[in-house]
């Protein structure tokens, strides 16, 4: 197809190509070419099959407002062609073809069966008898619909977000738009400005219409644009279509990315002072028999092709219109070629005599009060019937374009998502906003206005409000802006018609969902008679253009055609997206934040299989042995070294401070004794365990306390949570970041750190159970004697930023002694085998500390209200009926070892396997499990029942622990 | 048995140091080969950080009367930050290179190596922070230097607005050092579109005229 001659509206460029594949079709296109336009230079007319009657479907807005265009692009199903640019080497499918290109589609038998599918169809039929409805739905499916997304597709592409924060935010870069965006800055505000297309200027931008002497209005449009441009307080998205609008001035929209972008597609959030809605008018579409035929389309389509992409519509075009665009159109098409049969507006008057006097100046026959009634043709446009609108008079005409449209309709979404209301308009015939939410204003064609000035002041008084908003004293300006608009042309009026006389099997007023005049009027004598009722009953407006197309046309006809007429028709509600969004744009860039310890890279380097365990990234063991056994014997044998740098740890201190640590753990912590570690839990109200840790007193009033890993983030508030109506004097400074912990445990521990440093490290020196705070060459380390894994153990605690040199001296200093890594699973192992519990593996949230058997914790003569828990933890000591805590082994040797969370049953569920694992120490499987207290008793079996057993279940019983050095010789010596 | 005793930064930025020294045990990076004027990001996390807490903030001595009153507010003088955080907490940030002493009271306690530290100067810094950052840093109402605590890339952050022009601006943002790779990684991704690298400390302290 031959595009026209260089015009000042064009938006691609000569000389640089680029080419698309169509099924087979090698298409040529230019450089700022959409899908949509690239296809149709290369004489693509049918762009796709529709989603019951497999009808053809083409070109109709260009805007992407119905599922017409929408296309299978790179993989990618429902990719809107005519708002996406065309990209060298871009394969493009069309979409629910059977067949190898959509002009011939197997399946368009569906249109003859229309009858077949009545509205409410699929609530009506296949479902008696009930065992035909699966096998239906398999075929329904796989017959019907748009796009097919592979379960395994891989979506490519950067998808970005950004969080913005603006004074004002304007949607729509039109010439109210963009007159209000200059209007706020202008008062030195800080401007968002949300622009669809892939440049600004709206209505203005493509027309050759004078806008005053000597100037069109595209000329107009770019000068605006240019000043925008220009106006640094003033960020402009371009390409960005807005998809919701919220409460308190939130607006989110999503930016598709250009070549330069880094972006594919990028969501904005964007949390404005104050919001100007100027989102102009859509197209009324015309309903008529095949009003979705390929050739078929809207007067903005029609016209935009030519002067944005050099393309004209067709050969002869017949046009049947209910607004001045329409007649402006028609000429201005002629004047660059096309043969246009006839001009048939609906109105009778009202048109503006101007452009009819240029019509026939032309020679083309001009209508008034003609309509079309029927498009020909089976699968593009070849004549059309015209008729009067009082069907008294008919002509047909052969043309293989019908350029239609009823009238305009505002787009009002931005203003409906948060709250606005609107109502009919009788002047007009739009919905207009009866009330906005606080902080926003409407400015433009969305009012109705069509003058240019009187566009432009709409959104230079809306920018004055919005800047009043923002707390600017802009009273004078408002009143003078006000007067200036008074004295402009006020909205016009507006058509109302929806159909000419048509009998509506063909008429289609929803494209999307293949609804029709015929199946409204069906759902109208089932007894629906509320537009969003008859909505859901025939899913006209459900599709993916969201109630673009049929969102006017459907509540106009209920109330036309209704049995008694609806003077106050309503709208149906609209919701977000707005516009249909990738959910890869609404994931964005997904940042996964994770925290490392200072070892983090070491360990790797050491073949470290890194686990995340909440935030953090730990290892779980150095070599692929799941079972780690050789790190467990080495610790048993000789000495490991585990980064324990996740620990919580934190300093408490102020006069009040021991007051906070009495509230929150259940032991006596007046009994903390300097160079002591006092082990304790903290409790919930109910008694059951949160945390554990120690505390050791570092001086007068002033605590360094350890959480648990999975604790560390809550600890802080859950301390000043249970303190906050006391007014104590005590403050809290998280350093889990701020020290690395390094577990050295196993009997050669002590050899090694004597070796290090000239601190005295022996067991009478540095009894278990003991704090110290020493120096390993001139770095001070905080040390205490613990025994979790049931050995020798020094837990070191040492400033991140040594903790990689302290951590290599003592290998290297180990390494005579047999030291070597080891991870959490061989720690796992190792202190069940001590029998030692890990919050989370053998206790859950109704776990007492008197159920793991660490009653022992607890302070009875503590005030009881002052500790946390302490009155649940008197009621439960002795209650029956609650899961305690039990070692066992497994009743037969050779036995394996049971999985983890496993029932423990007999005639019902009586518990469950906590953590159980092959014992390298005990030459057998151990476990531990939470069971009925009636089963705890030594000796008892317990039955393992686990997934896929087939009832053959695992047989254990119970013993006492610890299994390992029952005696704690180990970890004393 | 003994080694040399190496501090270690969380952070690694992958440039070409062309200005080093060390600085209390840790390898400093006063200046990267290439960095060009664009956006910069700074590993700061050398520079200590105490934090500062009492009932009565301001009789605390010394520094007590270089609080600031408000939470929010920064007071800056000679390569010192103090940014007040709430009723009873705050923080100073030392930038000089001789490390200066802690006062020994208990109000005060050395949390350099509890977090990272970074810096983002140069054009476009507010720009690039809306992209991991739902805070409005840029809100012309708010005057810098200030501070602000809240996410940034999901991460709780203390937010250092430092200087703010139209030609760019400074921020510098504390955050837990375990986070330190992702977040480094988060910035880089976000800011990559306006060619963010690496700079050494000396860019930071030139954008807030303590020299180079």
């Amino acid at each position: 197809m031959k595009r026209l001659n260089q015009l000042p509206t064009f938006r691609i460029q000569y000389g640089k190509e680029l080419s698309v594949n169509f099924g087979q079709k090698r298409c040529r296109g230019l450089e700022g070419d959409t899908i949509a336009s690239a296809l149709y230079a290369n004489d693509v007319r049918i762009f796709g099959r529709s989603l019951k009657y497999h009808r053809p479907r083409g070109l109709y807005s260009l805007d992407g407002e119905c599922s017409n265009t929408m296309m299978a692009v790179d993989g990618i199903p429902n990719v809107r062609a005519e708002n996406t640019p065309a990209v060298d080497g871009m394969n493009i499918k069309a979409q629910n073809v059977f067949g190898k290109t959509p002009d011939f589609d197997m399946m368009r038998f569906m249109d003859e069966l229309s009858w077949a599918m009545p509205a409410g169809f699929y609530y009506q039929t296949l479902h008696k008898p009930s065992r035909i409805w699966p096998l239906a739905i398999k075929h329904i499916r796989k017959a019907a619909g748009l796009g097919i997304l592979s379960p395994d597709f891989h979506m490519r592409g950067k998808f970005d977000e950004s969080y913005i924060s603006t004074d004002v935010c304007v949607i729509g870069g039109g010439p109210a738009g963009m007159c209000a965006a200059l209007s706020a800055a202008d008062q030195g505000l800080r401007v968002v400005l949300l622009e669809n297309r892939p440049w600004l200027g709206g209505y203005f931008e493509y027309r050759p219409r004078e806008y005053q002497k000597g100037v069109p209005l595209y000329q107009r449009a770019r000068e605006l644009a240019e000043s925008v441009g220009h106006t640094p307080n003033i960020r402009t998205f371009k390409n960005t279509a807005m998809i919701g609008s919220y409460h308190n001035n939130l607006i989110t929209a999503f930016q598709r990315g250009n070549k330069s972008d880094i972006f594919t597609e990028r969501y904005l959030e964007i949390r404005a002072g104050s919001v100007v809605v100027a989102t102009g008018c859509i197209e009324r579409p015309l309903l008529f028999e095949n009003n979705e035929r390929p050739g078929v389309m809207q007067i903005g389509c029609a016209h935009r092709l030519a002067r944005n992409w050099g393309l004209l519509p067709g050969k002869r075009a017949a046009f049947s219109v209910g607004h001045d665009l329409g007649l402006e159109a028609a000429i201005d098409l002629a004047d660059l070629g096309l043969d246009i049969a006839c001009v048939a507006d609906i109105r009778q008057d009202s048109y503006d005599s101007n452009l009819a006097a240029e019509l026939e100046k032309r020679n083309i026959p001009f209508l008034p009060g003609w309509v079309a009634i029927r498009a020909h043709g089976s699968k593009t446009v070849n004549a059309v019937t015209l008729s009067s609108i009082n069907a008294t008079r008919r002509r047909k005409l052969s043309c293989d374009t019908v350029v239609a449209s009823a009238g305009m309709t505002p787009v009002t979404g931005p203003v409906i998502l948060p709250g606005g209301k609107l109502t009919y308009d009788n002047h007009t015939g739009f919905f207009l906003p009866a009330t906005i939410p606080p902080q926003m204003h409407v400015a433009g064609r969305l009012l109705g206005l069509d003058d240019p000035f009187a566009i432009e002041t709409s959104g230079l008084l809306a920018g004055l409000k919005a800047a009043a908003d923002c707390g600017k004293p802009v009273e004078n300006n408002l009143k003078e802006m006000a007067k200036n608009q008074a004295t402009l042309p006020g909205p016009t009026r507006g058509t109302k018609l929806v159909t000419g006389p048509v009998k509506g099997k063909e008429t289609f007023i929803c494209f999307d969902e293949d609804c029709t005049l015929k199946n409204i009027n069906q759902a109208m004598h089932r007894g629906f008679d509320v537009p969003e009722l008859i909505k859901r009953f025939t899913s006209a407006g459900t599709g993916p253009g969201q109630g673009g197309i049929p969102g006017h046309n459907l509540p106009m006809y209920v109330a036309e055609t209704g049995e008694s007429p609806d003077r106050n028709p309503k709208p149906t509600t609209v919701r977000p997206p707005l516009v249909p969004v990738y959910l890869a744009t609404y994931a964005g860039s997904n940042h996964d934040m994770s925290k490392r310890t200072p070892m983090h890279d070491s360990q790797v380097k050491a073949g470290g299989k890194m686990e995340r365990i909440g935030v953090w990234n730990r290892a779980r063991r150095f070599s692929s042995d799941t079972s780690a056994r050789k790190e467990i014997e080495n610790v048993r044998n000789n000495v490991g070294l585990l980064d324990g740098s996740t620990l919580g740890k934190f300093r408490i201190f102020g006069s009040d401070a021991l007051k906070a640590l009495q509230r929150v753990y259940v032991s006596d912590m007046s009994k903390v004794a300097e160079g002591k570690v006092k082990y304790s839990a903290m409790c919930n109200e109910d008694g059951c365990l949160m945390d554990d840790g120690i505390v050791v007193k570092i001086d007068e009033n002033d605590y360094y306390m350890t959480a648990s890993t999975g604790r560390a983030g809550q600890t802080i508030e859950w301390i000043r949570y249970h303190t906050r109506y006391d007014g104590w004097n005590f403050h809290m400074v998280n350093l889990t970041d701020a020290y690395g912990v390094i577990n050295m445990a196993g009997p050669n521990a002590r050899k090694v750190l004597e070796k290090v440093t000239d601190a005295d490290v022996s067991n009478e020196a540095f009894p278990f159970a003991g704090y110290r705070e020493f120096l390993i060459q001139n770095m001070p380390v905080r040390a205490m004697r613990l025994g979790f894994v049931g050995e020798l153990s020094y837990e070191l605690h040492v400033l991140s930023s040594y903790m990689q040199s302290i951590w290599d001296l003592l290998e290297i200093t180990g390494k005579e002694f047999g030291i070597q890594k080891f991870g959490l699973e061989a720690q796992n192992i190792l202190r069940m085998e001590k029998g030692h519990v890990i919050i989370g593996s053998e206790s859950e949230q109704r776990t007492t500390i008197h159920d793991l058997g660490l009653g022992f914790l607890w302070y009875r003569n503590k005030p009881e209200a002052k500790t946390v828990g302490a009155f649940a933890l008197k009621d439960t000591e002795h209650q029956k009926g609650r899961l305690k805590l039990v070692g066992f082994k497994m009743k037969e040797s050779g036995t394996r070892v049971p999985k983890d969370g496993s029932p423990l049953v007999d005639s019902r569920i009586r518990g469950y396997v906590c953590t159980a694992r092959y014992s390298w120490a005990l030459k057998e499987p151990i476990g531990m499990a939470l069971v009925d207290d009636d089963l705890c008793g030594e000796g008892t079996t317990l039955n393992i029942y686990e997934d896929g057993c087939k009832g053959k279940l695992l047989s254990a019983k119970v013993v006492s622990m610890p299994f390992y050095d029952p005696d704690g010789k180990q970890m004393r010596c | 048995m003994t080694i040399n005793l190496e501090r270690r930064s969380p952070v690694k930025l992958k440039g070409r140091p062309v200005k080093t020294g060390i600085r209390e045990g840790r390898q400093i990076v006063s200046g990267y080969a290439g960095a060009g004027k664009g956006l910069h990001i700074v590993d700061l996390s050398h520079f200590s950080r105490w934090d500062i807490q009492d009932k009565r903030l301001s009789r605390i001595q010394p520094y007590g009367d270089m609080i600031p009153e408000k939470p929010g507010q920064i007071f800056m003088d000679k390569h010192l930050l103090m940014g007040r955080l709430n009723a009873t907490q705050a923080v100073a940030w030392h930038f000089s290179e001789l490390k200066p002493d802690m006062p020994q009271t208990q109000a005060f306690t050395d949390i350099t190596d509890a977090a990272v530290a970074l810096a983002l100067t140069g054009p476009a810094v507010y720009d690039m922070a809306e992209k991991v950052c739902a805070l409005d840093l840029a809100d012309p109402l708010k005057t810098p230097p200030f501070l602000v605590q809240g996410p940034f890339s999901h991460v709780p952050c203390h937010l250092w607005v430092l200087d703010r022009t139209d030609s760019g601006g400074c921020l510098a943002l504390t955050c837990s050092r375990g986070y330190a790779h992702d977040m480094v990684n988060s910035i880089l991704e976000a800011g990559a579109e306006y060619n963010v690298t690496p700079e050494g400390e000396d860019i930071f302290r030139a954008w807030l005229g303590w020299g180079g």
